[in-house]
């Protein structure tokens, strides 16, 4: 495709999110603090793209920066095209931000009133505000909590409502900070769902969402950047960052026997190694074997199970092992989330 | 979590880039609703919670039948009492700018609704302007109880020459009063903790330099340049003209009309210089990052 | 660093170790007060506000004694300018523990965890507050040598009492404690703005204790009251106290005390008296209000709302 075309492409449909050689400075007493540091991003229009990082790592500076709430030191960063500098009125128009641990609104309020006045922020009719908001308290599971006053909402009703007020205007990006901040498991589950069910809705609807939850953004995301002081060291799926650390896939059976023992797998096409480690069932009557497989790639894995079938041993369990998006950080930074470098 | 899907009011173009394209007209509905949105709060807080029907209508009333007090104890002509009351009316409506909008902010940006109020494509004019609102129905009711009662009580007779004329003053004293505000809200932005401390320093000092309870001619040159700059003593000073037109003794100057004057000049330019500095403010702001630092 | 389960256990305490905790806690909720009151911006800006206010307060008074003219305003200049000044006092220690409420509350969400602490609540709000009375007795002591500089407030330390100054002082300043204490029962039930009431409750205190104009000037009934409030002894007193030729707010032609004692004006050791049984009211009836709304905040869960509009 000739440049021409790709500009004229570009210009048609922009990228969700552009940012070239953002950085961001804070000034302090013993110097600038660099809280950011030439982070290039681009996310897709429709994407649904997690920032990965420990605590302290940038990921809501550069969503700050990105919701047009803070300027870069230097670099430039553009929504649908849109400047965060220059242009943050159409920006605005379009997007909406959702923080983990907020405690905004008025707590006089009921949950009604307040989404409804945030509602009014956004420009819609009062009738159609009173609907929608309607609409969006039955869809986050906030029926019962309507005519209740937010400074009796627990933690996770809350945050609830704060979706629900993120989603009021219908944004085409919505920005989420942590949104599952001091939720338990299952509150923090319903709001991934509802997350993915709106970003799946409609076509076009983009998501960035940053968490230092690992499953949260394997589970949810697209794609990942995993962001450490102030740098994104790597980006892509949740399987090509794993496959940075660990690129065969390994496969554990438990078979009721094995003739031949692993070594007998080995020639199979797609093995690359073979191991066992014998167990005993709970009564200590019966013996089952236990072969840790290498493959190259999962496509193997048939092979394998037809060797296994032709030597009449049975599988009585399988499970895959793979790296976690820990040990992709560590494999990158050479620490553990929390862990401080100087320990 | 089950339920409709999330498929909402029908969204407005078919892509990101036009559906930011709005034109005047949605703006200004959007930030006419905004005002809306934001003086809701306030109104629906004023009846739940009644306490301001004591602290905010009944002790100011007695807070300045003291200073009625105060002239009959030195035996003043009765329009003495008559400015003092006019005084206790329209301070509610200062401490409405002070404490209800400029001082506000701070208390928005530690809840964490300020940058909420930021990322919406509104004008941060709007959001004042609602808070302004939203607390007139108490600086309206408290004025007017001032005004009611002291009347009936302390038996202030009112000698009114043009009504429009006092009603296009009262109004416009407002307009200026609630520019003003907004201008003084852009610097309480950025100073934070010290806007909170400052709020006091705008009460009693310019309760002082208005004239509150006395002829601001009285002061001189301070007077004179109260007139001229602050829209409270030029408001006052005209009302009283208006209102105890039957006075013998000279209450005020400029004429009423020629402080109008400078009332419109003054809601002109505050609201102007606000909207330059609410701006400017917010782009210092986000360049220091304190719009969204709760402790500074 | 010792592991935290080696922790010492606390153990029984003693009367005298309880004494010693309630005034360590008061201890630091002083310098926690003190530390939010001045630190917020440099010495100089904080010297003028906390001077700007009464000092303003005092010359609308004056002007408006200047506009009438003639003897009444002289003689009564001094009067106001010791009543005004005073009243910051009486404005800041009202507020101090009020906005402690409020601030701890809605700014920094700290209220519920000085409640479950160990300190007692009322101890550590006197302390928060009394950092802005401190505050205010500074603006009114300025204020005070303003009047006799600039504004002629006689003074001659030769006739003032200084026993009955002193005295007055304490029981004064303890009175309005009280007095704030009740407003910070009832900021704990209220919402977000009543940042202004205590302002309020000062103002309408202003209009019945002899501050600004002598009590004689109310109707019967109102004078009853404000001879109820300490606040209307302890300005009686300390204005005695610095010159007893004076005039009297409590006392004189038309008022309630001189029809019902037949006495011009109370002398320093009724004055006194009255302050301290005046006072000590206040105070019971303060803190048992305090203690019902505490209590009724705590079980109507308000200790840990915000409650914005």
């Amino acid at each position: 495709m000739s440049s021409a075309a790709s500009d004229s492409r570009a210009a048609a449909s922009p990228r969700a999110i552009e940012a070239r050689a953002v950085r961001r400075e804070y000034a302090a007493k013993g110097g600038p603090v660099v809280a950011l540091d030439h982070v290039d991003l681009d996310v897709e229009s429709g994407e649904l793209f997690g920032l990965l990082g420990p605590n302290g790592a940038g990921k809501t500076t550069l969503i700050k920066i990105l919701t047009t709430l803070l300027s870069p030191t230097s670099g430039t960063a553009k929504i649908f095209g849109f400047d965060v500098m220059h242009d943050t009125k159409r920006i605005r128009r379009i997007m909406n931000m959702v923080a983990g641990g907020e405690q905004s609104g008025y707590g006089i309020l009921t949950v009604r009133e307040q989404l409804w006045m945030f509602s009014q922020f956004y420009g819609l009719p009062a009738r159609d505000g009173w609907r929608r908001t309607d609409a969006l308290i039955d869809r986050v599971g906030m029926a019962e909590k309507r005519l209740a006053r937010v400074s009796t909402l627990s933690t996770g009703e809350r945050q609830k409502m704060n979706l629900a007020r993120g989603l009021m205007n219908d944004p085409w990006i919505l920005f989420l900070d942590e949104p599952t901040l001091g939720l338990d498991v299952g509150a923090a589950r319903s709001l991934r769902e509802l997350i993915v069910e709106w970003q799946a809705a409609v076509p076009g609807r983009t998501v960035l969402l940053t968490t230092h939850y690992m499953a949260e953004a394997d589970e949810l995301c697209d794609r990942i950047a995993i962001v450490d002081r102030g740098r994104i060291l790597a980006i892509g799926t949740p399987e090509e960052l794993k496959r940075r650390v660990q690129r065969e896939s390994i496969f554990r059976f438990e078979l009721d026997h094995l003739d031949g023992g692993p070594a007998s797998l080995a020639d199979v096409p797609g093995v690359v190694n073979a191991s066992s480690a014998a167990t005993s069932d709970e009564t200590g009557d019966r013996q089952t074997v236990t072969v840790n497989l290498v493959l190259v790639d999962d496509s193997a894995l048939g092979a394998v199970v037809e060797a296994l079938g032709r030597k009449g041993a049975r599988i009585l369990g399988l499970q895959k092992s793979e790296p976690t998006l820990e040990d992709v950080f560590v494999e990158l930074v050479g620490r553990g989330f929390g862990e401080d470098e100087a320990a | 979590m089950s339920g409709p899907p999330l498929d909402l009011v029908g969204r407005s173009g078919t892509d990101p880039r036009s559906a930011s394209a709005w034109g005047r007209r949605q703006e200004l509905l959007t930030n006419l609703r905004a005002i809306r949105g934001r003086a809701y709060p306030r109104y629906r807080g004023m009846v739940r919670e009644k306490s301001w029907l004591l602290f905010e209508i009944l002790l100011p009333f007695l807070s300045t039948a003291a200073f009625v007090f105060v002239y009959r104890a030195l035996k003043a002509p009765e329009q003495y009492v008559g400015f003092v009351v006019m005084g206790g009316a329209m301070t509610a409506f200062w401490i409405n700018v002070i404490w209800m909008m400029a001082n506000q902010l701070y208390w928005e940006k530690s809840q964490g609704n300020l940058e909420l109020y930021f990322a919406a494509p509104i004008h941060f004019m709007s959001i004042l302007l609602g808070m302004a609102l939203g607390g007139m129905v108490m600086s309206t009711t408290r004025a007017a109880a001032v005004l009611i009662i002291a009347t009936a009580i302390f038996g202030v007779s009112f000698d009114v020459r043009d009504w429009f004329l006092v009603f296009a003053v009262f109004l416009t004293t407002l307009a200026a009063l609630y520019s003003l505000g907004m201008v003084l809200a852009s610097f309480f932005l950025v100073w934070g903790r010290e806007a909170f401390h400052l709020g006091q320093f705008f009460v009693e000092p310019v309760y002082f330099v208005s004239g509150l309870n006395f002829p601001v001619a009285r002061l001189g040159l301070i007077g004179a340049l109260s007139v001229g700059l602050i829209p409270l003593a030029t408001g006052l000073d005209a009302m009283r003209q208006l209102v105890f037109s039957g006075a013998t003794f000279p209450i005020g100057t400029p004429s009423p009309a020629v402080e109008l004057g400078i009332l419109v000049v003054m809601a002109v330019l505050a609201t102007v210089l606000a909207r330059w500095m609410l701006a400017s403010m917010q782009a210092r702001a986000r360049r220091d990052g304190r719009l969204t630092v709760r402790w500074q | 660093m010792s592991a935290i389960g080696e922790v010492g256990v606390l153990g029984e305490r003693s009367p005298s170790d309880h004494r010693g905790e309630g005034l360590r806690s008061f201890a630091t909720a002083v310098r926690l007060g003190w530390q939010m009151e001045a630190n917020w911006t440099d010495p100089l800006l904080f010297f003028i506000y906390s001077v700007a206010k009464p000092v303003a307060s005092a010359l609308i008074l004056v002007v408006m004694l200047q506009v009438v003219g003639g003897d009444a305003s002289l003689r009564y200049r001094s009067f106001v300018i010791i009543g005004t000044a005073l009243w910051s006092v009486v404005i800041s220690g009202v507020a101090g523990l009020a906005w402690a409420v409020l601030d701890d509350r809605e700014r920094y969400r700290m209220l519920k965890y000085v409640y479950v602490s160990p300190s007692d609540f009322i101890v550590v709000l006197l302390g928060r507050g009394v950092a802005r009375l401190g505050v205010g007795a500074a603006g009114a002591v300025i204020t005070l040598v303003i009047g006799v500089v600039a504004l002629g407030v006689p003074f001659d330390p030769g006739r003032v009492d200084w026993p009955v100054l002193l005295v007055a002082t304490g029981l004064g300043l303890l009175s309005i404690v009280a007095l704030g204490l009740l407003m910070a029962a009832v900021c704990l039930q209220t919402r977000q703005e009543s940042w202004s009431y205590p302002d309020a409750f000062a103002g309408a205190l202003y209009l019945i204790s002899g501050a600004v104009f002598p009590l004689a000037i109310l109707p019967g009934p109102v004078q009853a009251i404000g001879l109820a409030m300490p606040l209307t002894w302890w300005i009686e007193a300390f204005r005695r106290a610095l010159d007893p030729a004076n005039p009297s707010s409590i006392g004189g032609p038309g008022s309630l005390f001189q029809a019902v004692t037949g006495q011009v004006a109370p002398g320093n050791a009724e004055v006194l008296i009255a302050l301290l049984a005046t006072g000590a009211l206040v105070t019971l009836a303060a803190a048992g209000v305090f203690r019902l709304s505490s209590r009724r905040a705590k079980e109507l869960g308000l200790l840990d709302r915000t409650t914005g509009s």
